[in-house]
């Protein structure tokens, strides 16, 4: 990955860090707000593969945990999960199919609340638990399957526009 | 021919990634690499302060016109000056209203009968829950006027919850509902009836532990903090009140249910209790 597309990807995280900040976290459903940081490890295993997946999925994971007061680190976790299985999930898809960055958003934002959830439980925190969990899921995948297909587009002009792991790129972010 | 192999880059990136994540957590939650995470966050939050506070500074006035124009749609057919006018007018009564809800919260804020001779510092709730995992509230006094990490939050009412991260200029309170919050508390008028008050999630009623069965409970009973040596809280803050009380065929405690004496969910204003548990 050269500067300017390390930059890139920068900004692309600093944009979802400052919109789940500020408008999202206002944002109340019942008491949830929505949660686009997980739509950056689904857009980068859906335009990347599994390997960017996981790593942009670390990597967002680790800047959204800077500001929750859950573990630190359980974001990448689930991060790195969701974007590696995105990217083996859609492996043999066609990746220019208009419906897949919403099913895909779909199925990666209720497995990630649900994940994050029973992560938080296994590694000593049972309160993570004790939310309504159900809630969290339609909120959350509700509000990403609407912005799932802009989160494609962004992650799609940041991430390099190069062949990896042997599967043909996306063809489905912004032209640069 | 050879068959192609697929590459194992992907999976060993993965299995790198969760081993981090997982050393990341671990260090975090044990030893000294938390003081370092922390650090890192409230560097990150103070850094951020600013984004945020501009940000919010741009929406709010975007906001109140959407609200305008939709009550506008409702009336098209009435004068344009007119309806400006009474929109004006519905602005500065709700602003009105806010202002003496705030100064309400700020002025009961001033008079808290338990608080003894403990020092307070007021602060504004600038934010709720970053998580939906954690019941939080972000406040916007940090270390560098006086909080510290532990120290309790009280309203007009009573109890609120505890610092949890100390930034520079900004705070996170872990409120009474979330599920890792537990309160020593004593109730009645016996003495030694102490119980545990603890969370159990955002929007959900407390529980107290440690109460024997049969102990007779009246609905709107007061629980208050024990302070008790070595407690994470002063003695005689209200914590909750009792919404219902049953004693289990075979249990040796009640199941106590309890609402906060405070509304958490409309906070605008705290005081921090500058208060550790060394503190006479």
């Amino acid at each position: 990955m050269t500067a300017p597309d390390a930059a890139r990807v920068s900004l692309v995280v600093f944009v979802f860090v400052t919109v789940q900040q500020t408008l999202m976290v206002d944002l109340r459903v019942g008491g949830v707000h929505p949660d686009v940081m997980l739509l950056l490890p689904m857009a980068a295993g859906l335009v990347g593969g599994p390997a960017r997946g996981a790593t942009m999925g670390f990597g967002s994971g680790l800047v959204a945990d800077l500001f929750m007061p859950t573990p630190f680190g359980l974001s990448a976790l689930v991060g790195c999960l969701v974007g590696f299985g995105v990217g083996m999930a859609t492996v043999a898809l066609d990746r220019t199919s208009w419906w897949l960055p919403t099913l895909s958003s779909l199925v990666a934002s209720a497995g990630s609340v649900v994940l994050y959830g029973l992560l938080g439980y296994l590694l000593g925190q049972p309160q993570m638990l004790h939310v309504d969990l159900t809630r969290i899921v339609v909120v959350v995948t509700a509000a990403n399957v609407v912005l799932a297909v802009p989160a494609v587009r962004l992650v799609g002009w940041a991430l390099p526009a190069v062949s990896t792991e042997g599967m043909p790129t996306s063809g489905i972010g912004l032209s640069r | 021919m050879a068959k192609p192999r697929r590459s194992r880059r992907p999976r060993t990136t993965l299995v790198i990634l969760v081993l981090l994540s997982v050393t990341i957590i671990t260090l975090d939650a044990r030893g000294g690499f938390g003081r370092i995470t922390s650090g890192v966050k409230s560097v990150a939050s103070d850094a951020f302060a600013p984004v945020r506070s501009g940000i919010d500074d741009v929406i709010e006035p975007i906001g109140s016109f959407l609200a305008g124009s939709v009550h506008y749609g409702a009336v098209r057919q009435q004068n344009q000056k007119l309806q400006d006018e009474i929109n004006r007018l519905k602005l500065q009564d709700q602003q009105a209203a806010q202002t003496a809800a705030a100064m309400q919260q700020l002025s009961a804020l001033l008079h808290l009968p338990w608080i003894g001779n403990l020092q307070t510092l007021p602060a504004q709730v600038i934010a709720y829950g970053t998580s939906n995992f954690a019941s939080t509230i972000d406040i916007g006094v940090g270390r560098d006027d006086g909080v510290q990490l532990g120290m309790p939050v009280v309203a007009s009412g009573g109890l609120v919850g505890q610092i949890v991260q100390a930034n520079h200029h900004t705070s996170t309170v872990r409120l009474l509902t979330d599920g890792a919050s537990t309160v020593g508390a004593v109730y009645g008028t016996t003495p030694g009836s102490y119980a545990a008050v603890s969370g159990e999630g955002a929007g959900k009623p407390l529980q107290a532990g440690l109460v024997p069965s049969g102990t007779v409970l009246t609905r709107g009973e007061l629980f208050s903090t024990s302070g008790l040596n070595g407690a994470a809280y002063p003695a005689d803050i209200p914590v909750a009140r009792v919404t219902s009380s049953r004693s289990g065929l075979s249990s040796s405690q009640e199941t106590v249910v309890l609402q906060p004496v405070v509304d958490l969910n409309h906070l605008r204003y705290v005081s921090v209790v500058q208060w550790g548990p060394s503190t006479p």
